[in-house]
């Protein structure tokens, strides 16, 4: 009896380990997307794939908010022979330094016409589309009218003195945020809002999330975050304000989505039907209509109330295909001192 | 035929299996490791803010384990030896934070600490908050594995020290005998904190771990994150070596086989306060406070069309990842303990074989294991690139938890039974199915389901390694974090704690089934 006890035992382990083996291989009607978009942003474009197209889509969505360490390592091992089609990027960064290592391919989709050239790679490894921008967050119930902050250098100021954060520029849309203050400000007057900022209190946070929750729960008075985690605390009817910065100065910056087609991906037709999925029009204004309340790139895209359209903002000046580089010479200089030295 | 008396004689089969079986459990990290050798090492800074981000992890790992045996060895020791109200429950209860990522019971810390006023500069944030979160994780391993080398100890032995001096006697024998154990235990939790950043970040501390993480994720550069890990690990392992000599030393008991009644817990009008006041306060310190903070806004909105959604895509991977890593480390525990735990120098040789690998952080041995599929062929790829694998990667680097727990207990059968086994011309196979196997058999359901409860913790390992499609609820959880409206979060959250509580609350029944199994729920 015992004997038949362990054979049953030990069958049933052998059949499960060998069910998690048998994994089916990638068929021709389904494409893998890794995505560093939210998922809950990401997941119901994917889906609406597959409603028009048949196509399943095998989503791999990645965060900042966990502080892994995410897929684009992935990607970057699996170089010689990828399991994914196509990378969704949150921003134009990441995908530069995907090209920069020669895990991208040119694709340039017939979607990408009505798209500005300037939020796309002039090589067409990744086309920009859906934009979000880095805007400064505040607690209404802190920061009366009044003192309503402007511009990003108003963290410097002695109103917000001990009461503004920031999230850590090595990661996420932070770190393209600092690289693009290098490149508008230059290095010294880069380096000094980064000093000054330390010296008139301000605090390193985890993640642009972290900022949201940290200003709505009245930790922080003001912080800089994306327009999408702002959109979310706004939902929740916190009391927060928006401020899209620099309206007569250096400007917002602006951040598109990015997609890029991976480099042998094992099913290219399938990633470049996606691509073409998230450039048209229709995945735009779905965007602006989500949670999300990204700003289309595209003139003329229905938008709710509460999206701002690109005309409305004075955008950033900035070469987004130099980012990457700029962004490589920080991480690995001023900024990680930065981090370290000031992170308690 | 083999005799079973070769499992107490020495012998090179000990050192050839040790090796063997290590090499298996450090495969992932390999092609990162031999990377990390072959790069310029002239390139690796160990500049004063690397050394220093080192010394702050290690006291952040230590305060956390010094508080992990302060509160879980007491527990871990009065829940062996007696029976108070709701003791059941309670352990249930304790397990619990074993399932959840430090990085979000430090969420948890600080939304409380917004919730109740404190400063930003107070004890809930930095270094302290820091030892909290890490200590919530290390005090259930401490309880449970105090738990069993309590439970393991021989009845006629208590009985002894009760005759000869009441239950003070009872205590500290008890205590002497279990020290080892909670003391390796509360080790590994502190050392597993040491290659986790997730909680620095949310608090505001910057140790080694953010150090690495900066190296992969914002620099990466997985060669010098390697080698960060190997550099932590050596000193930590220097660091660390008197006290993993001392408990190596000690994790085995010499006994007789007439003394292997195992004692049974008893009533005490002592127990019935201590035993509840006790555990009230761990379980506040590792579970309520946290929870607290994170189920707040829970109260504004229950999400639970998407809830029922998450689990019902994610559930069956969980069970999966986490069942199967539970099952590979234990498979590799029991050859590494039946060879190491008869020989004192291979017992230390082994605790610091695989600190070092709890020290690497999980994203050596996934990226490893990626590189690894990425080079095989594509005929391998149920091998590299399935949802085995991922549980295999899991359960690897978890093989510490049940090789200690296995240690203890095969440390603690008779010499004498496998010696009498060689006299009657018992075979090795027999003597290990029908002597040991049973013997082991709590111990091994005990460990599997540490491991289980650990492994779905994992984030990074299954973010990396899952088929596209495949990933877990952990990873759900998390990668909806960022935008979803906290009530969702904290929705999804707590359906993740009650679906982990009918977990435990599964396993402790099978645990009490017929006493054959660990009797730790009785």
């Amino acid at each position: 009896m015992r004997m038949k006890v362990v054979s049953v035992t030990a069958a049933t382990i052998v059949a499960t380990c060998a069910a998690g083996c048998l994994e089916s291989p990638e068929a021709p009607h389904e494409v893998v997307v890794y995505s560093s978009v939210d998922e809950i942003f990401a997941r119901p474009i994917a889906q609406q794939f597959k409603n028009e197209t048949g196509i399943q889509v095998r989503l791999v969505p990645d965060t900042e908010e966990t502080k892994s360490t995410g897929l684009l390592n992935r990607l970057m091992a699996e170089k010689a022979r990828p399991q994914a089609d196509v990378f969704w990027s949150g921003d134009p960064v990441r995908a530069a330094i995907l090209k920069s290592r020669d895990i991208s391919e040119p694709y340039r989709s017939p979607q990408a016409d009505g798209l500005p050239v300037r939020y796309s790679d002039p090589q067409g490894h990744w086309a920009g589309f859906s934009a979000r921008a880095r805007v400064l967050i505040y607690n209404t119930s802190l920061v009366p009218e009044t003192e309503r902050p402007t511009s990003v250098m108003d963290l410097l100021d002695s109103r917000f003195r001990g009461s503004a954060c920031l999230a850590n520029p090595l990661f996420g849309t932070t770190s393209m945020h600092a690289a693009a203050l290098f490149q508008v400000l230059g290095e010294v007057n880069a380096r000094e809002f980064f000093t000054r900022f330390i010296e008139n209190g301000g605090t390193i946070v985890s993640s642009n999330g972290e900022v949201r929750r940290r200003v709505a729960a009245g930790d922080f008075a003001i912080g800089i975050t994306d327009t999408d985690d702002f959109n979310v605390a706004l939902r929740e009817r916190k009391p927060v304000g928006i401020v899209y910065p620099d309206h007569d100065g250096i400007g917002t910056l602006v951040i598109p989505n990015a997609a890029v087609l991976i480099a042998g991906a094992p099913n290219p037709e399938g990633g470049k039907r996606f691509i073409d999925f998230l450039l048209s029009p229709e995945t735009e204004e779905a965007l602006a209509h989500s949670a999300a309340a990204q700003m289309p790139v595209r003139s003329g895209i229905p938008i709710p109330a509460y999206v701002r359209s690109l005309t409305e903002i004075t955008p950033m000046q900035v070469d987004y295909d130099k980012l990457a580089d700029e962004l490589e010479r920080l991480s690995n200089g001023f900024l990680r001192e930065w981090v370290t030295r000031h992170s308690r | 035929m083999i005799s079973p008396a070769v499992l107490e004689q020495p012998g090179h089969w000990r050192s050839l299996g040790l090796v063997s079986v290590l090499l298996i459990v450090i495969s992932p990290t390999l092609p990162l490791l031999l990377q990390a050798f072959d790069w310029s090492w002239s390139a690796f800074s160990f500049g004063r803010d690397f050394v220093a981000a080192i010394l702050r992890s290690v006291i952040v790992a230590a305060g956390a384990s010094l508080c992990a045996l302060g509160l879980g060895f007491p527990c871990g020791l009065v829940a062996g030896l007696y029976r108070f109200p709701a003791r059941r429950l309670m352990l249930a209860a304790l397990a619990v934070p074993l399932l959840m990522p430090a990085f979000l019971w430090a969420i948890g810390l600080s939304m409380l600490r917004i919730e109740l006023g404190l400063s930003r500069n107070g004890f809930l944030s930095g270094a302290s908050g820091s030892i909290w979160s890490f200590a919530a994780l290390a005090t259930p391993l401490v309880v449970f594995a105090v738990l069993v080398a309590v439970r393991l100890l021989p009845g006629t032995a208590i009985d002894a020290a009760r005759l000869a001096g009441g239950e003070r006697a009872v205590l500290r024998y008890a205590g002497y005998a279990a020290l080892p154990a909670g003391v390796t235990a509360c080790l590994l939790g502190g050392i597993l904190s040491l290659s986790d950043p997730g909680p620095g970040q949310i608090l505001g501390f910057s140790g080694v771990a953010t150090q690495i993480l900066i190296s992969f994720s914002a620099l990466y550069d997985f060669e010098l994150a390697a080698q960060q890990g190997l550099v932590t690990a050596a000193i930590v392992l220097l660091a660390a070596s008197p006290l993993i000599w001392l408990v190596a030393r000690h994790l085995t008991l010499a006994l007789l086989p007439r003394e292997v009644r195992l004692m049974e817990p008893r009533s005490s009008r002592t127990a019935d306060w201590a035993g509840p006041a006790l555990f009230g306060v761990t379980l506040l310190m590792a579970l309520l406070a946290p929870v607290a903070g994170l189920a707040q806004p829970v109260l504004s909105e229950l999400w639970l069309d998407s809830v029922v959604t998450t689990v019902a895509r994610t559930g069956g991977n969980t069970l999966f990842y986490s069942a199967v890593a539970g099952l590979v480390a234990t498979a590799s525990a029991v050859p590494l303990a039946i060879c190491a735990t008869r020989v004192a120098s291979l017992r230390a040789s082994l605790l610091a074989g695989l600190l070092l690998i709890l020290v690497l952080p999980p994203a050596v041995g996934a990226l490893g294991t990626v590189l690894m599929a990425s080079e095989a062929p594509v005929w391998l790829d149920p091998i590299f690139r399935s949802r085995f694998t991922v549980a295999a990667v899991l359960g690897l680097r978890l093989t510490a938890i049940p090789t200690v727990v296995l240690m203890r207990a095969i440390g603690s059968a008779p010499a004498s039974w496998a010696l009498a086994g060689a006299l009657h011309g018992v075979p090795l196979l027999t003597y290990l199915r029908r002597v040991l196997a049973p013997f082991l058999a709590g111990p091994i359901f005990m460990s599997i389901a540490l491991v289980a409860l650990v492994a779905t913790a994992d984030i990074t390992t299954v973010l990396l390694l899952q088929p596209p499609g495949q990933d877990s609820l952990s990873i759900a959880l998390f990668t909806v974090m960022a935008n979803a409206p906290e009530s969702m979060v904290a929705s999804l959250c707590l359906a993740y704690l009650l679906l982990g509580c009918l977990v435990i609350g599964a396993l402790m029944f099978l645990m009490s089934l017929k006493g054959r199994l660990p009797r730790v729920g009785r």
